[in-house]
């Protein structure tokens, strides 16, 4: 392998617009933001949720959530592959190797990952501020996102945390994907099994892909981040 | 005598065993300025925060403006007419400005008539010239202002103040004194819980005190006395 050649390579690949390269890489900026998309409004409530209120079986969910977090991504796409193939319960939604399948594999890789972030950053709030939200006049509601905007910093930490394991991870989505060009065949995939074949330059390519996508989001994101720190 | 703006009855809270309030009944007159004493611990903050409706307690009626109250969702009732400052008082990680805005936003006012009051709040308070900085840069004086600007801006019927002067220095002290003055003057009424003999002895200032758990027979400090059963 010429590391040199390869990288040049690389490079030639992203700047001429070859149309595969970036197929593969719209197929996991679509797969994932749709992934997040639809489950970080649900698991930032869920973990508002857990965070301020006090019922039973409260801290058996944290437990598990938290737990969630080191589940292997191949377990994942395992118990999902069980569901979807042909005999398993799901199969009739004929969803096994397409992006939607892949879709529903990252979310319940993030799903975890935002819960346990969000509760974590709701409870470092001062209990002060939903009180004063309300004293103010705020609902419920509104004093609930006021709080959550004074967390954001957490909150937005959950999110590059979420897209950032969802974005690499290489086992769910080769299980429910299949790697079919062009249909289901992502950045981790691609890495993995074209670099297996000896076709470095794309790998090398789509590295650099992944290492900008999440450098360019985190700038992005950190913008409505705030300052964090001590207060 | 005029009709009370505030008038709770049967009120009482407990912490497990411990009983902390008592009170029989308790009214507020519109336009008046009550000081609410006692020594630590005797319940002066749970009042507040139970008259503010942010906190539970054992109420038998709750009437603002003559109208009784459901107890279940008293605050929803009140939140546009009754307002808690805390003695250490929470700003909001956004600048002064947004800060004083914030109770205007939440009852949808318009942007231009936001601005415009945003503007007299903070030169009422005389914080003009923190407008747009971040709450952590702020003295305790300073938050203190800020925190009355947001209130007085809201123009509530009944203002709730906890220790307002505590652990400010002297000169925070009397520009915070000097803006509760003006807040009392400008009919609004106010319940002030305190220790703070300049604030006691402001003019027209009715004296609650409270003491095992209920309140007592106003002190002789020489001023009018509250109305109390």
């Amino acid at each position: 392998m010429d590391l040199f050649q390869s990288t040049r390579d690389a490079f030639h690949l992203l700047f001429s617009g070859d149309r595969e390269l970036w197929g593969i890489i719209f197929v996991s900026l679509r797969v994932s933001l749709t992934a997040l998309a639809i489950v970080a409004p649900i698991a930032i409530v869920a973990g508002y949720f857990l965070a301020t209120k006090r019922f039973l079986g409260r801290r058996t969910i944290v437990i598990v959530i938290q737990g969630l977090l080191s589940f292997p991504t191949v377990v994942v796409g395992l118990v999902l592959y069980m569901l979807l193939s042909r005999q398993g319960p799901l199969g009739s939604l004929h969803m096994l190797f397409t992006p939607s399948a892949m879709i529903l594999g990252q979310m319940m890789i993030v799903l975890p990952v935002l819960v346990a972030f969000t509760i974590s950053a709701v409870q470092g709030a001062d209990p002060r501020a939903h009180d004063t939200a309300i004293g103010l006049g705020a609902s419920r509601v509104r004093a609930s996102l006021t709080v959550l905007w004074e967390v954001r910093f957490g909150v937005m930490a959950a999110i590059f945390n979420g897209f950032g394991r969802i974005i690499s991870e290489v086992g769910a989505a080769l299980m429910l994907g299949g790697n079919i060009a062009g249909l289901t065949r992502n950045i981790p995939t691609t890495i993995a099994l074209e670099t297996s074949k000896g076709e470095f330059a794309q790998g090398i390519a789509l590295g650099f892909v992944l290492i900008a996508l999440a450098l360019g989001l985190n700038f992005t994101l950190a913008r409505f981040q705030g300052e964090g720190g001590l207060k | 005598m005029s009709a009370p703006l505030l008038r709770v009855t049967g009120l009482r809270k407990e912490f497990g065993s411990r009983r902390i309030l008592d009170i029989p009944e308790i009214k507020l007159e519109a336009g008046k300025a009550y000081v609410l004493t006692g020594d630590n611990g005797s319940g002066k903050t749970t009042l507040l925060r139970i008259l503010a409706g942010l906190e539970s307690a054992k109420i038998e009626t709750y009437e603002f403006e003559d109208r009784a109250l459901p107890l279940a969702s008293l605050r929803d009732w009140i939140r546009y007419q009754v307002i808690y400052v805390e003695q250490h008082p929470y700003l909001f990680n956004t600048t002064i400005a947004h800060n004083i805005e914030y109770g205007l936003k939440v009852r949808r006012i318009a942007k231009p008539i936001r601005d415009t009051l945003v503007s007299e709040a903070l030169d009422w308070a005389g914080v003009n010239h923190v407008s747009n900085v971040a709450p952590r840069h702020l003295s305790g004086g300073e938050k203190q202002r800020v925190a009355l600007a947001r209130t007085k801006i809201l123009n509530p019927k009944l203002v709730l103040l906890d220790e307002p002067t505590a652990n400010l220095d002297q000169a925070a002290r009397a520009q915070t004194i000097a803006l509760i003055q003006k807040m009392c003057q400008e009919n609004n009424c106010v319940l002030i819980a305190c220790h703070d003999h300049d604030i006691i002895r402001l003019p027209n200032m009715n004296i609650l005190t409270l003491a095992d758990g209920t309140l007592q027979t106003p002190s002789s400090s020489g001023v009018k006395l509250a109305v109390i059963s």
